[in-house]
């Protein structure tokens, strides 16, 4: 991952401005999303966002200093360098029923039909993107891909 | 509700106006006789007095504006405020809830416009949040690191009706204010300037806003530390010290840059450390060691300048944490003492006396002579604010007020119009130049309406002074859209809004007209015809280090 590249763990409270705020932040700051995830966490009324940001000529923890100010930011926790588990899901959908390779690498098969078969995969941003080469070369129809979620290593 | 809610707040003075989105708010406002309200012309001029008035008083101004334009009219205020952190809460009206991006007539994203000028801000749709909102609002605004929060609130909630229940207790886990000292961080900072050989301390609007100038000045004079100001720091350390470096930045004055150059180390303390006060980021401070920076908002620590030293911390606990901590001092403090004296008498601050024209160090002096430190000077943007930042002797604090960090123009009339409102007892001065003056000069008005002592100095040299001195010397010495010959005739314009001016074209009339300014009662206007071609000295051309500074022609 390029060094300018800062992934951050924030728990936010859930509002109608809370996404706008976070994003008005980065943006103002010069800094630039690069992926985002977001989701409920277990605390009831708030969310867990994880962000890749490029923290373009800023230093680099600035990124967290300035989303910490924001009132709706609970907590931030920069994550880069960390020992993490780090996982996106790929959905996509590829032009032919012959799939075993996909299935070989993990993949599951959510449906299968005349137009095609769609399948799914789980894995670190590398496996992702080695998962992707492989769908190209059965023909890819349409692709959907979360950004990354992570989480610190219990050991 | 809104109302009680304030006044529970201990709010007594709002400047605003109203509007279809708030009038349920105004239709109330009558049966709150202690809620005093002030009908503003434009509401920028409310948001500059709500400014003006938190900045001399200490407390939170408050503004009304209603939806749409009104509201949107607010933003340069807000933003004058927020970057120089400057508590205010502003109550907008919005459309009705049920509206809400229908784009409803005056309907407009006031939180999206406003979401990066202010600390916070709040959409309130619903009757229940709105006591809780406003407690934290207020809370938000004057805490840690000041500024500005606003609260947009629907229109069918100011008429809701419900039971007004004060909140209980604040509750605001994404809210965390700094304030407490690492003491071991402030221990080392202490031995670290103490033990420096040429040391110098930086003060910012966070000493003011700390009220740390007596922790600082202890300290200062402790640790043999010469002491610089900002901007809006003046006011911070009394000019008239032995120790004063005066101001500092890329027109601050010689001395002041020479030591800051040479320093071995630098304790920047309540300020942001942005590019007006280092010039060339690359060339400040090159002979710096140590870099210690002191300041409550932990997002400043190496925004701009990386510390060795880091204490997120209010001003005044950090260096009263460290005073105990400072070491015998290093024996080489005499010489460098000694030789900032000498770079003082080597680049004093000088003007030309006598060219045949008026000049604005003269009017200025002659201010302070009347007025030593028992008046509150609120200055625009450019020229002008720079000579009066310059040209005045601050030994106090909440003496100078000026647009810092925005540099808005129209700042000056209506700021001092809210300063009056907080601090009846001291006279008010408003310096602007004749540009920045007409931008907001409906605020008159208001000023007749309340027969405000505010006195105004208008400095007139029929140009945008500052844009006019860049272009001659940074620009290629293109003048480009900078005269202003066609102006109003100031002494009618004041007679058409009510209140009494004159003009000044020459040195012996500055005074008769100041003793007219003193005398009268309500607000005065001197429309001082200025030297059409004074430059505001020292300079640090653009895009140079604060080494490169220009003084005033030596034959000034």
């Amino acid at each position: 991952m390029p060094d300018n590249i800062r992934v951050l763990s924030v728990l936010v409270e859930d509002g109608p401005n809370t996404l706008s705020k976070v994003s008005g932040v980065i943006r103002r700051r010069g800094f630039h999303v690069r992926s985002i995830s977001v989701g409920p966490s277990q605390e009831p009324g708030r969310s867990r966002l994880t962000l890749q940001v490029d923290h373009g000529h800023a230093e680099a923890d600035q990124v967290r200093k300035q989303l910490e100010r924001l009132v709706e930011v609970v907590e931030v926790e920069d994550l880069t360098g960390h020992d993490v588990h780090s996982r996106e899901l790929i959905v996509a959908k590829v032009a032919t029923s012959e799939v075993a390779g996909l299935v070989q690498r993990g993949a599951r098969v959510l449906d299968t039909g005349p137009e095609g078969t769609t399948v799914e995969f789980a894995g670190e941003g590398k496996d992702v993107g080695d998962f992707v080469d492989e769908l190209i070369r059965h023909g890819i129809v349409d692709v959907a891909r979360s950004g990354p979620v992570v989480m610190r290593r219990t050991a | 509700m809104v109302l009680e809610a304030l006044e529970r707040e201990g709010v007594e003075l709002i400047f605003g106006y109203p509007g279809g989105a708030n009038l349920p708010i105004y239709q109330r406002l009558p049966g709150h006789p202690k809620l005093k309200h002030i009908l503003v012309r434009h509401e920028q001029g409310a948001a500059h007095m709500a400014d003006g008035y938190a900045r001399a008083g200490g407390k939170p101004g408050v503004v009304f504006a209603t939806s749409g334009p009104g509201a949107l009219n607010l933003v340069t205020g807000l933003c004058t405020a927020y970057m120089d952190s400057v508590p205010m809460i502003a109550i907008t009206g919005q459309v009705n809830s049920t509206q809400v991006g229908r784009d409803a007539f005056q309907e407009s994203d006031v939180i999206g416009a406003t979401s990066s000028v202010t600390k916070h801000s709040y959409l309130v749709t619903r009757i229940d949040q709105l006591p809780r909102v406003i407690h934290e609002a207020f809370h938000i605004a004057t805490t840690g690191r000041p500024g500005p929060v606003l609260i947009d609130i629907c229109k069918d909630v100011q008429m809701a009706e419900a039971e007004n229940v004060p909140p209980e207790r604040l509750e605001i886990p994404g809210y965390k204010p700094n304030g407490h000292v690492d003491l071991e961080r402030a221990q080392a900072a202490a031995i670290a300037l103490g033990t420096a050989e040429r040391p110098v301390v930086l003060a910012g609007h966070g000493v003011l806003l700390s009220h740390a100038e007596e922790a600082l000045r202890e300290f200062a004079e402790r640790a043999a530390a010469p002491v610089g100001t900002t901007l809006l720091g003046i006011g911070a350390f009394p000019v008239k010290h032995p120790l004063s470096l005066h101001m500092t930045g890329f027109m601050g004055t010689g001395w002041n840059l020479k030591a800051v150059q040479n320093a071995d180390v630098l304790m920047m303390v309540g300020m942001r450390v942005d590019d007006r006060v280092t010039a060339r980021l690359a060339d400040f401070a090159p002979k710096v060691k140590t870099f210690i920076h002191i300041d409550i908002d932990g997002s400043e620590m190496g925004k701009n300048v990386r510390p060795q030293i880091e204490v997120v911390a209010d001003a005044k606990q950090a260096l009263k944490a460290m005073l105990p901590h400072l070491p015998e001092l290093d024996k080489g403090r005499g010489t460098w003492l000694a030789q900032i004296d000498a770079w003082r008498e080597e680049h004093p601050l000088r003007y030309a006396h006598s060219n045949g024209h008026l000049q604005p160090q003269d009017v200025l002096i002659d201010m302070y002579k009347r007025c030593r430190n028992e008046a509150i000077v609120v200055a625009d943007v450019g020229q002008n604010q720079i000579w009066a930042a310059l040209w005045w002797n601050y030994d106090r604090p909440g003496l100078f007020l000026n647009s810092g960090g925005s540099g808005t123009m129209g700042f000056a009339l209506p700021a001092a119009i809210g300063a009056k409102f907080a601090r009846p007892e001291l006279p008010v001065w408003c310096v602007a130049g004749e540009g920045g003056f007409v931008m907001t000069a409906q605020e008159l008005s208001v000023a007749v309406e309340h027969q405000l002592d505010v006195k105004i100095v208008l400095l007139n040299n029929f140009s945008l002074g500052m844009v006019r001195q860049f272009q001659d010397d940074f620009y290629g010495g293109v003048r480009s859209q900078v005269d202003l010959t066609h102006m109003p005739d100031f002494v009618k314009l004041s007679e058409a809004y009510g209140l009494p001016a004159v003009r000044v074209e020459k040195f012996a009339d500055i005074a008769p007209a100041m003793d007219a300014a003193e005398r009268t009662k309500g607000p005065f206007l001197i429309d001082f015809r200025i030297d059409p071609e004074a430059k505001v000295y020292p300079i640090v051309p653009l895009g140079k280090s604060l080494n490169e500074f220009w003084e005033a022609p030596e034959d000034a």
